[in-house]
């Protein structure tokens, strides 16, 4: 009658898959935060994109006074830039945020610049509003552009030649992959990725540890013949199921977004096909693995359902602030982050999205420590639950 | 049968805590031994003990020939437990509650459905069986837990306070369900603090105080001994009070 280990994980994996499947409030708010995830944030970043886009085509300029520089005023038109009169409010309006920009020509700039005096205007602009840094960026161009050849006729009715007065000459050549361009779009898609495979065995993991000792069947299946170890493997296989269910979901929504979605033109080429699609699952393995024994973990040391809840609570904080840091960073990550979970697969789900090859020795070396974690974890949860029932006792 | 010798357990943090200090007894194959004591005379304790949970200070247990310690999933293979915790999984259905017990225990696919049907009838669960465990009474989970404690067919049975909470009928169905394993030659240990429940059921009665044997042998005998009239005074002579206990 006794049967082999593995037929009993066997059955301890049915039945949690059977049970999380039953929880269907709990699995549909899941599956439908993940699947909705990708299609929204993309929609809304492509459409702000689109619309900053139409704003640097077409700049619409308030301005005051500019009849005393009438040259300025047919260079900015030239330009296609659309001047219009700015409302008297206009620095209310522009702390506001109904106006990007206003040029104001000083009412003494006929004047100065008859005396040989630099002539002043003022670009009028609220620098904290990502919203209006491309008309502002334009405008300063722009202003930019019309002094530089001023000053080279300026120079040239002198007999002097412009490169005197400009002995650097800047070329900028962009080395961004067409891939490249989109890059905080991609990073974000990694994030999410990430953020995924981290949160997706949350509510599976929590249920079978911290839920099963509240509803006192744990206890009950402690006297029959399964080793703790086997419960804690068959759990934790459920556990990364439903985890990798809900990663796949969410860059399946990534995926059929970009694929069908109507989204704006804007000029942003970067792809995440089905070659990406692969590569993030594959990426992402380690941590599918790695969070369900972590969870376990965490789950099985509350002593109620509701301290587990809290103690998860945390985790996925600390979890999701690291890529968050390395965004704001900035920097060049150093080689041996790839060991870290976490950092490691953020940096390589960003190398897979630029395009570039991940190198097969850092995708094994990314696996390494997740790997050694979810056996130590496996071990621990093993251990804590082989000692329930003496906790139980009293 | 099951036979305890001088077995022993401490709680706390320096042994302080003594649940039981020495139990010796033997219970027998068809028989329904009674393990009467008043709450905190360490019945639960002792069960456990029994059931593997926890591993006894001093002394030995044995089930069949098997130890506790030594043995303890070969054990667990021979005993059905219904201990104080009782908890279903309440997405899965009676019927699913106690087929995932027959399947840790081993049993291949038709047995189990033959033998989960089987109980389903005995226990009366027919018209529950696969319907969620989730708004079950108190009865219907009982029920449902002792199946699942039953599906391996266990030569022997432990049983923690299997009346608590329950109602008139489900007692009596309860007690018909234990005269029917006696008569098929299992060995029953059964706890409880109700004299009635003990009186009305078993061969033999345990009497447990303060971690020890009080008293042990069958309702007659344990009047005799006290020198009782009935067999609640001889409870209580026994004990020396009757706190504790309810009639």
């Amino acid at each position: 009658m006794s049967a082999s280990p593995l037929w009993r994980v066997a059955a301890v994996l049915r039945k949690e898959v059977r049970d999380a499947l039953r929880d269907r409030r709990t699995l549909l708010v899941s599956l439908l935060t993940a699947a909705a995830a990708g299609p929204i944030f993309l929609v809304l970043i492509f459409n702000l994109i689109a619309r900053q886009a139409d704003r640097a085509r077409e700049l619409h300029l308030p301005v005051v006074g500019v009849h005393h520089a009438p040259a300025l005023a047919a260079f900015l038109e030239r330009n296609q830039a659309i001047l219009i009169p700015a409302p008297p409010d206009y620095e209310a309006k522009v702390r506001a945020g109904h106006l990007d920009v206003v040029l104001v020509v000083d009412e003494r700039f006929a004047a100065d610049v008859a005396e040989g005096k630099q002539g002043t205007v003022r670009l009028v602009s609220d620098r904290s509003r990502d919203r209006a840094q491309a008309s502002i960026r334009q405008a300063e161009n722009l202003l930019r552009a019309y002094n530089r050849q001023w000053g080279t006729q300026r120079l040239l009715l002198r007999g002097v030649a412009p490169s005197v007065g400009n002995p650097l000459d800047v070329e900028d050549v962009d080395l961004a992959t067409p891939q490249q361009s989109g890059a905080l779009i991609l990073f974000l898609v990694a994030f999410y990725g990430l953020l995924a495979s981290v949160m997706g065995g949350m509510a599976a993991a929590l249920d079978t540890t911290a839920g099963e000792r509240e509803r006192q069947s744990l206890e009950p299946l402690l006297m029959t013949p399964a080793r703790p170890g086997e419960l804690v493997v068959g759990k934790w296989l459920a556990v990364v199921l439903f985890n990798a269910l809900v990663v796949v979901v969410t860059l399946a929504g990534f995926y059929l977004t970009l694929a069908f979605a109507p989204l704006p033109a804007v000029g942003a080429p970067f792809l995440f096909g089905a070659r990406e699609f692969g590569r993030f699952l594959f990426v992402l393995a380690p941590m599918i693995l790695l969070m369900p024994a972590v969870l376990l973990y965490v789950g099985s040391r509350g002593r109620t359902f509701k301290e587990a809840q809290a103690n998860v609570s945390v985790l996925m904080f600390v979890v999701s602030m690291v890529p968050a840091i390395q965004l704001f960073l900035q920097q060049r990550e150093p080689d041996w982050l790839v060991l870290v979970p976490v950092s490691g697969q953020y940096m390589l789900l960003k190398l897979a999205l630029r395009g570039e090859a991940v190198p097969l020795a850092q995708l094994a070396l990314s696996f390494a420590v997740p790997a050694l974690l979810a056996a130590a974890a496996l071990a621990g949860v093993a251990r804590l639950v082989g000692r329930e029932a003496s906790f139980a006792s009293r | 049968m099951i036979a305890i010798d001088r077995l022993a357990k401490s709680f706390g943090r320096k042994r302080e805590v003594h649940a039981v200090r020495e139990v010796s007894f033997v219970a027998r194959d068809g028989e329904i031994t009674g393990l009467l004591g008043p709450n905190g005379a360490g019945k639960t304790t002792l069960l456990r003990m029994l059931a593997t949970l926890i591993v006894p200070d001093a002394g030995t247990a044995r089930i069949g020939d098997l130890d506790v310690v030594r043995d303890r999933y070969a054990v667990r293979e021979r005993i059905g437990v219904l201990s104080d915790a009782r908890g279903l999984y309440p997405r899965l259905t009676a019927r699913e509650n106690i087929r995932y017990y027959g399947e840790l225990h081993g049993l291949p696919g038709p047995a189990l459905s033959a033998r989960v049907d089987a109980l389903i009838d005995t226990l009366g669960l027919a018209p529950l069986a696969d319907r969620r465990a989730q708004g079950f009474s108190q009865g219907e989970r009982m029920k449902v837990a002792i199946a699942r404690a039953l599906v391996h067919d266990p030569a022997t049975i432990l049983l923690d306070e299997p009346t608590n909470g329950l109602d008139i009928m489900s007692t009596r169905a309860l007690r018909e369900q234990l005269r029917s394993l006696r008569s098929a030659g299992k060995c029953l240990l059964f706890s409880s603090h109700v004299m009635q429940e003990v009186a009305a059921l078993c061969d033999r009665i345990v009497i447990l105080g303060a971690g020890r044997v009080v008293a042990d042998g069958t309702a007659q005998a344990l009047i005799a001994q006290s020198g009782a009239a009935t067999l609640e005074d001889a409870f209580v002579t026994l004990l020396g009070s009757g706190e504790g206990l309810a009639a």
